[in-house]
Order: C-alpha cells, then structure tokens, then sequence
C-alpha cells in the first residue's frame, strides 16, 4: 500500500460520490457511478487482491453500468424530485451510521498484519500445501475450487437461480 | 435492440476490440491457475464482450451468431458440468467434490486436482457468462427501437 496513492483515491471517490447524487442528468449518473467502481478496483488492487479488483472493474464498473444504462433508457432520463423531509430522516441516519463504522473500524487489524485472524489458522495450511496439493501456484484459485468448492459450487447454484429467476420475470412483463 | 447507432467510429472501434475482450476472456478462464482471475472475472469478460457488440452491431447478424438462447443454454450446461464434477467422486467412494478420489486415469492425486480445478472454473465461467447474457438480453428487449 502507498498511502499517496490511498489519499487520491479517498479524495476521488469521495468527489465520484458526490457527484453522482448531485449531478441532474440520470446519465451522468451512472457515468459516475462506474468510474467509482473503477477507482475501487484500484483500491482493491493496491491492498494486494487483484482477483477482486478483476470482478469489480468487469462487473462493478462495465456491466452494472450497461444495466443501469438500459433502465434509464426504459424509464426516460429524468431525475426524481428531492423529498426535503426524506432528507431530514434520511440525514441523521447516515451520519449515525458512519460513525458506527468509524468506531467499528478502529478494531479492525492493519493491513497486512501477519497476527490478524485472517492470516492465521487455516489460511496458514492453504498457502503452504496449494502447490504440492493440486499444482496450482495461485493459492485463491485453488482455494476457491480445490479446498473450499462446496462454497464455490453454493455460489454458482446461487448465480444460476438468481440469473434463471431475473430472466423468467423479465420475460413474463412482455405482452 | 440498442444497435442503431449513428456514429459509425463507435461501432468499428468496438468490432475491433471485441474479439480481443473475447479471448481475454478465455484466458482469464484458463489461466486461473498461475494468475489472478478465474471463472467469474473470466465468465463476466465474456459477457461484456458479447454485450459490447449486442450494443452496436447489426442485431440481425448478432442474433444468428449468439442467439439469446445459447445464454441459457450455457448456462445450464456450466451448471450440470459443475455437479457432474461434484457427483462423480462419489461413485469412486471419496467425498463430494475430492477430484483426486476419481481411479483409473493413471494420473497423480494432485494432477486430478489441477484438472478438477480447471474444469470447475470453465463450468464456473460458462453460467456466470450465460446468466449475464441473458439477464441482459431480457431486459434489453424492454427497451424501445
């Protein structure tokens, strides 16, 4: 980790953020909102996981953006009118809940701490033995399709309801 | 669907990249093993390849080469792969999803892994891809010419 490259970004997703509420035009929108996942990607990719970083510039970034592309343009792009006094619920809430992720965050362990729970136990065995175990070097791949496949296959089985599910409700809205 | 596209320097910068995001796909897939990616990213790739050229080709020879059907199609098959892969140790006697369980190939415990690895990744790839694509062709099919 960089801690200059890690102030940028803070700063850039912050004004992303802003922008995307701010901003009038739905489009621009979800402009912004890609370009947001793009910089978290980045994020991710400078703590040292670019296996996420993957997905979530693919499918954060590109695809959900394709997405939401698609339901401005069957909705039309007009913005909502501002609700005043959903902002004065909504306004509180939010800064109540930031600051119970501040406060939660101060326990989390230092990135790249060899003593934080992650980093011992188990995981410890998967990076040894990946190698010698199935011949993959890439200890996340053999993870994910070796040790913990159950997980993986619960996933996919998740992936293909859901995709099955989404497509079959679509479809039944076509007169 | 969405093809009309007026600017003809979109549509030949994306019929130009689109074939390299499709075999940037297959070696997401592929290459799991020794770098970073796998089935997911690899399957989304090819997703978002096939959805580049749905937004700007002409449909009517899109549809002929990837029609909405072979999304589904896809995906069933990535799914049944995945649980005949799971399934098959058992017939051997070992435990759901131990590849290395699998007798009479001639090959080490941890090749059958390896092999058990790359298999689960296309199948992984295979209904990632097949379930974006056809999420994305139902909801474009809402969408007004």
């Amino acid at each position: 980790m960089i801690w200059q490259l890690d102030l940028l970004l803070l700063v850039l997703l912050t004004a992303c953020a802003v922008i995307a509420v701010v901003v009038r035009s739905m489009i621009a929108t979800v402009a912004v909102l890609a370009a947001f996942s793009l910089l978290v990607a980045l994020l991710f990719a400078g703590m040292g996981a670019p296996d996420v970083a993957f997905v979530e510039a693919v499918l954060g970034s590109a695809f959900v953006g394709v997405l939401l592309l698609i339901a401005v343009l069957a909705t039309g792009d007009r913005p909502a009118g501002r609700d005043r006094r959903a902002a004065w619920i909504a306004g509180p809430l939010v800064a109540v809940f930031a600051v119970l992720l501040l406060v939660a965050s101060v326990d989390l362990p230092d990135r790249g701490d060899p003593n934080a729970p992650a980093a011992v136990g188990v995981a410890t065995q998967y990076v040894e033995r990946s190698l010698a175990d199935s011949e993959t070097p890439n200890v996340v791949t053999a993870i994910l399709a070796d040790y913990r496949s159950m997980d993986t296959l619960g996933e996919t089985l998740v992936v293909f309801t859901a995709a099955l599910a989404a497509a079959l409700i679509l479809r039944r809205r076509t007169p | 669907m969405i093809g009309r596209h007026p600017s003809e320097n979109v549509r030949v910068v994306a019929s130009l990249g689109m074939p390299f995001i499709l075999v940037f796909g297959v070696y997401v897939i592929a290459h799991g093993h020794y770098g970073p990616g796998g089935g997911f990213a690899g399957g989304v790739i090819l997703a978002v390849g096939i959805v580049l050229a749905r937004l700007t080709t002409a449909p009517e020879l899109l549809e002929r080469a990837v029609p909405p059907i072979a999304a589904v199609i896809s995906m069933i098959v990535g799914m049944g792969v995945f649980l005949a892969v799971a399934i098959i140790p058992l017939v051997f006697g070992g435990e759901l999803l131990d590849y290395a369980a699998i007798e009479g190939t001639g090959l080490t415990d941890s090749r059958l892994r390896y092999l058990g690895i790359m298999v689960v990744e296309f199948a992984v790839g295979a209904v990632v891809f097949g379930g974006i694509l056809s999420i994305f062709d139902r909801l474009a099919s809402q969408v007004k010419q």
